[in-house]
């Protein structure tokens, strides 16, 4: 307790009657000071928000805090504790940057992100309905965060966690220990697992997070082993040597993870027969999971200079198909091989194979585009955003180049990260699949101009003079050719917008055939009237799609370039959360004999449960890595606007009725209930 | 929630004079039209935030501040309420516009020079200590003389301080304590003229008092443990003993400053022998958030009242029906503690453990230095932040406050 001249008794003695005191007085200052937030006005909410959040660091630094606060993250919530903070929109939260608050971050700000955490816990556990976040959603964040955070979780706060000011150090101990007392380590650890081949299944082109993941998983198991715990024990774990192989030990060459020196003079005492191993090793590894190992470069990097035998193929894992490509434009990889493949960015080994694969070079301005890009000089601007990214072990000009051969490789794998920019992800993405060219043509603008001219309507708009875009800082958590080029594919798209807004109607129907490429249709068919938000003629719009889009009733015609769509979005409860831009590439059936729409849909994690029994799959319905796949009907019942062109509209009577009339129901047991 | 409150339109409509939020929030949130009359700086985030908004600049008063009172009129405001010392003038020039009244300009300018303010309360028989106004050191070291001898100290006894303060500026700004003549030297040429105070030894305090119809409404004392750090709402029982003589000594000066409406806020002495001497009144609220701690301990909302009192179509039954009975209807006392940095070379806010442990302490606005090196304060400065303390023992809370004195926040 507390004596009367303000000294408090020595730590170690304080009993639990005495800590329970103290939380009592707290947790009273905290609903007073959550009433007196309650009251604010949302201008002076971000002032008045740290009474309440000083409050709750401080309750959640002694025992039993944790719970006290949880029970309150709603009111909390409500009140504004986030108001006018990164943390006021959950749906964009990264659970990476959490782990890294948690772990840094000022007390203020930790205490903000222990908050969300209990957020998250509380929406996950059902008992916190929340407008911006599905259950499904916060489970996944927490899971990950989780995962960032296993030796937080599972040996407690290190001394330097421990000695951080304002008890950050007590706080994260009662907060992990909170969560952990409702998830079960060794569930959380099957869980990420399952979580990490899941993303990887959609083979994104950023994988730090990943395998900052699959590192902290290693070393649980590693510390696990030691302690005789869940891993070792048959709980918890499975899938997880994989991973960490693919990471750390990919081959026999490397299977202790000797660092890259001991690995290239063991490379350089290996005859034909083992390097044949290592190669297939790798390849197998890599083509495996979607993940490089640093190892794979220093063994690419030495085939440069072996002779006579050839291993970049075999390294690469090529098929027929892509050792074509190799053997037609073996100078060019090899120079693409010497400048960008380093083990900093040995990613880009998956993009180089796959885009051999993919037989883009034969595009007869891909090769001499790829030769212009391996000469070309950056602008200080877009090499300084790289160099922040992703520091200076290595060139802005490798990493983006590096960039350049993860993207024409892995056309799907390009993510909006933590941004509004899902427009520019989509154009970039999109241009990767079908335009390659062009896309290099972009990027060499982008980077060597820092400026990127567009037309509108014939009407040019340089980006260097359109006003701001969507996103108020220049993307950072994204890969190297979406830090150089999506800034500007943002204010362009935006001015676009801007030019459109007198129009009335959707500006979509004018800017997304101007942004992203002729073969965008002109015709534009949308689910609401803009002016009222209501639903307008739903039926003739779901026909028209049909007509358009569905091979039993467009005479078998497949989808010839991607088409740009929208989204109404909608959470695991089926509620509508927004406006999201996807593009349609394929519609076929699956092994099942299901009618299905694939489609690449920009968010980091395109696996989302869209409420009412409409859940997008990743994997194992035919999905090619990087597409999302709904069965037709479930993806017309969230489909608001799609693009085609009007002198081929096909037969919109051929949709069978009782169709159509189930996918007006389910539109209106969702995102259209209002409308 | 933060639902819009439904402005009454046959209350008044208010004009707030100077940029602060909290008296923002407060008005806003009250059921009165109102406007901030503030200056240019301000415009974006009133527009941001739809804060009905009045570019003025408050400079110097002059000719203009009829113009600022025909406008304000012309928009049907009913009354100006000054939230800061510079603009107290301003609300008098308006008033006397809105109000039709000249006289407040007058009363205004009273309030505004403290030299004059002590003349006219020594006028209205209350009692002061001995002052003088000065126009240059010399006259700072004949009054540190004056003073001395009058005590009949002889020469090597220590001096008894004197103190000098700026004609027109709040609190403890541009505040000295004078004890020497090298103490002179060290004061900087563009302070003259100002006011001369001999010291007194004694308790000193501060009031909040809400007028209207020249009777006291509700009064509070502000105990202050240590002048410039430390204030707490309601005081110890010891000092509320003085509360009627405190209101017959507000009741003295509502007569010297004629004043029928409004807000002030007098600071007192109590000397060891049992005689309270007049200190000096503001017409504005007072510094240290004394109103967050008045709302805090008795829960209604200070700049609410003060609205209210300068309202002129509030009625009686209104204003009866919103204050609670002084010291007995409080829920506890809080009390604040103005942060200095101790050391010369900082690095960090680091809150300290003593206190975080506190059961009293509620939580701070301090914020984590911009500079290491800390610059020596010479006069009465501005304190780093606030740190907010709740609790039910006035005693306790006075050593709490007290003890924060001694204790780095600034590392």
């Amino acid at each position: 307790m507390t004596s009367v001249d303000g000294r408090p008794a020595e730590a170690g003695a304080t009993t639990g009657a005495d800590g329970s005191a103290r939380l009592d007085a707290l947790l009273d200052k905290l609903d007073h000071a959550i009433a007196r937030l309650e009251d604010a006005r949302p201008f002076a909410k971000r002032q008045r928000a740290g009474g309440p959040l000083d409050l709750a660091r401080r309750a959640m630094a002694e025992p039993g805090g944790v719970e006290a606060v949880y029970d309150r993250i709603r009111r909390l919530e409500g009140a504004g504790v986030f108001h006018d903070t990164d943390w006021a929109n959950p749906g964009i939260l990264h659970a990476s940057i959490a782990a890294q608050t948690l772990r840094l971050a000022d007390p203020a700000t930790a205490t903000l992100e222990a908050l969300s955490q209990l957020r998250m816990l509380a929406v996950s556990r059902g008992v916190y309905f929340h407008p911006g976040l599905s259950s499904e959603q916060a489970a996944n964040f927490l899971a990950q965060t989780i995962g960032l955070n296993l030796d937080l979780l599972l040996s407690g706060p290190d001394e330097a966690q421990r000695s951080r000011p304002g008890q950050i150090g007590d706080v994260l101990r009662h907060l992990f220990a909170f969560i952990v007392g409702h998830v079960d380590p060794a569930e959380v650890v099957d869980q990420l697992i399952a979580e990490i081949w899941r993303l990887l299944a959609q083979r994104p082109i950023v994988v730090e997070e990943i395998k900052s993941m699959i590192s902290q998983i290693a070393a649980w198991r590693a510390n696990d082993e030691t302690t005789g715990g869940a891993a070792t024990h048959g709980r918890g774990g499975w899938g997880a040597d994989r991973l960490i192989s693919a990471v750390f030990a990919p081959t026999a060459g490397c299977r202790e993870d000797p660092g890259l020196e001991v690995y290239g003079a063991r490379l350089a005492a290996m005859d034909d027969a083992a390097l044949a191993q290592e190669a297939a090793g790798l390849a197998r590894s890599m083509h495996d999971t979607g993940l490089a190992s640093a190892y794979h470069a220093v063994f690419l990097r030495a085939a440069l200079d072996r002779a006579p035998t050839d291993f970049i193929g075999p390294a690469l894992g090529l098929s027929a198909t892509g050792m074509d490509a190799y053997r037609c434009y073996r100078d060019l990889v090899r120079a693409l091989i010497e400048r960008a493949v380093h083990p900093e960015t040995a990613q880009a080994i998956y993009g180089l194979a796959l885009m051999l694969e993919r037989g883009v070079l034969y595009q007869p301005s891909v090769g001499p585009g790829l030769w212009r890009q391996i000469g070309l000089k950056l602008a200080p601007a877009p090499a300084e955003r790289l160099r922040t990214r992703y520091g200076t072990a290595r060139a802005p000009e490798d990493w983006l180049l590096a960039g350049v051969l993860s993207v024409l490789g892995q056309p799907l794998g390009v993510g909006q990260g933590n941004n509004p920019t899902c427009q520019a992800a989509r154009a970039l993405s999109m241009w990767a699949f079908a335009d390659p060219d062009y896309l290099l043509q972009i990027v060499a603008w982008t980077a060597r101009d820092d400026r990127l001219v567009m037309a509108f309507e014939g009407a040019p708009i340089s980006s260097d003079e359109a006003a701001a875009g969507l996103a108020a800082q220049a993307p950072a958590d994204v890969d190297p050719v979406s830090i150089v080029a999506a800034p500007h594919l943002d204010r362009i798209y935006a001015e676009m917008g801007r030019r459109c807004a007198e129009r009335g109607g959707d500006a979509h129907r004018w800017v997304n055939p101007e942004m992203h490429g002729w073969w965008v249709g002109r015709g534009c068919a949308l689910a609401v009237d803009v002016a009222t938000g209501r639903l307008d003629r739903y039926e003739d719009f779901v026909r028209r799609f049909y007509a358009v889009y569905h091979p039993l009733h467009n005479g078998g015609q497949p989808v010839i370039h991607p088409q740009p769509a929208g989204i109404a979005m909608t959470d695991a409860a089926a509620r509508y959360v927004g406006w999201h831009a996807i593009a349609i590439y394929r519609v076929a059936l699956d092994q099942e004999g299901v009618m299905r729409v694939y489609f690449y849909n920009p968010n980091n994690d395109s696996g989302q449960d869209w409420g009412d029994g409409v859940v997008v799959s990743t994997e194992g319905k035919g999905e090619r890595f990087g597409e999302s796949s709904l069965p037709i009907a479930d993806f017309a019942a969230r489909l608001y606007l799609f693009h085609y062109d009007p002198l081929e509209v096909g037969r919109p009577d051929s949709a069978p009725a009782d169709e159509v009339a189930a996918i007006e129901a389910a539109a209106r047991r969702s995102w259209a209930a209002d409308r | 929630m933060t639902t819009e409150t439904e402005k009454d339109p046959n209350k008044g409509y208010i004009a707030l004079l100077g940029w602060s939020l909290n008296a923002i929030e407060a008005i806003d949130r009250f059921d009165r039209r109102y406007v901030v009359v503030a200056p240019d700086w301000a415009r974006q985030y009133a527009e941001d935030n739809g804060i009905p908004y009045l570019a003025w600049s408050f400079d110097r008063l002059n000719e203009r501040s009829y113009e600022l009172g025909e406008r304000l009129k012309e928009m049907g405001v009913d009354v100006a309420v000054p939230l800061f010392e510079e603009t107290v003038e301003w609300a008098g020039a308006v008033n006397a516009v809105l109000l039709d009244n000249p006289r407040l300009m007058n009363q205004a300018f009273l309030f505004r020079d403290k030299g004059m303010m002590k003349r006219r309360a020594q006028l209205g028989g209350i009692r002061v200590g001995i002052f003088e106004e000065a126009d240059h050191k010399e006259d700072v070291v004949k009054f540190l003389r004056r003073v001395n001898s009058a005590l009949l100290k002889l020469d090597g006894d220590p001096n008894d301080p004197i103190h000098l303060k700026a004609f027109d500026k709040a609190g403890c700004l541009g505040h000295r304590v004078i004890r020497t003549p090298e103490d002179v030297d060290a004061i900087p040429d563009d302070e003259f003229p100002c006011l001369l105070e001999s010291h007194l030894d004694g308790w000193e305090f501060g009031v909040e008092a809400f007028v209207k119809d020249r009777k006291i409404q509700f009064l509070n004392i502000s105990e202050y443990v240590r002048l410039g750090y430390s204030v707490f709402v309601p005081a110890s029982a010891e000092l509320e003993k003085w509360r009627s003589r405190v209101e017959e000594e507000v009741e003295k000066l509502i007569e010297a400053f004629d004043v029928d409406f409004g807000f002030l806020h007098p600071e007192y002495f109590v000397t060891s022998d049992g005689k309270m001497y007049f200190g000096e009144v503001a017409y504005r609220p007072p510094g240290f958030n004394a109103f967050e701690l008045i709302e805090r301990a008795y829960g209604f909302n200070a700049y609410q009242a003060m609205a209210l009192m300068f309202d002129p179509k509030a009625t009686a039954e209104e204003v009866e029906g919103f204050f609670p009975k002084p010291v007995v209807d409080a829920k506890g006392h809080a009390g604040t503690f103005g942060v200095y940095p101790r050391r010369r070379v900082i690095n960090a806010l680091e809150i300290p453990e003593e206190t975080e442990k506190d059961p009293y302490f509620e939580f701070h606005e301090l914020a984590p230095p911009l500079e290491n090196k800390v610059t020596k304060r010479s006069a009465f400065g501005t304190h780093w932040g606030l740190v907010y303390f709740f609790g039910d023992d006035a005693v306790r809370m006075r050593d709490v406050l007290s003890r924060q004195e001694e204790l780095d926040y600034y590392v």
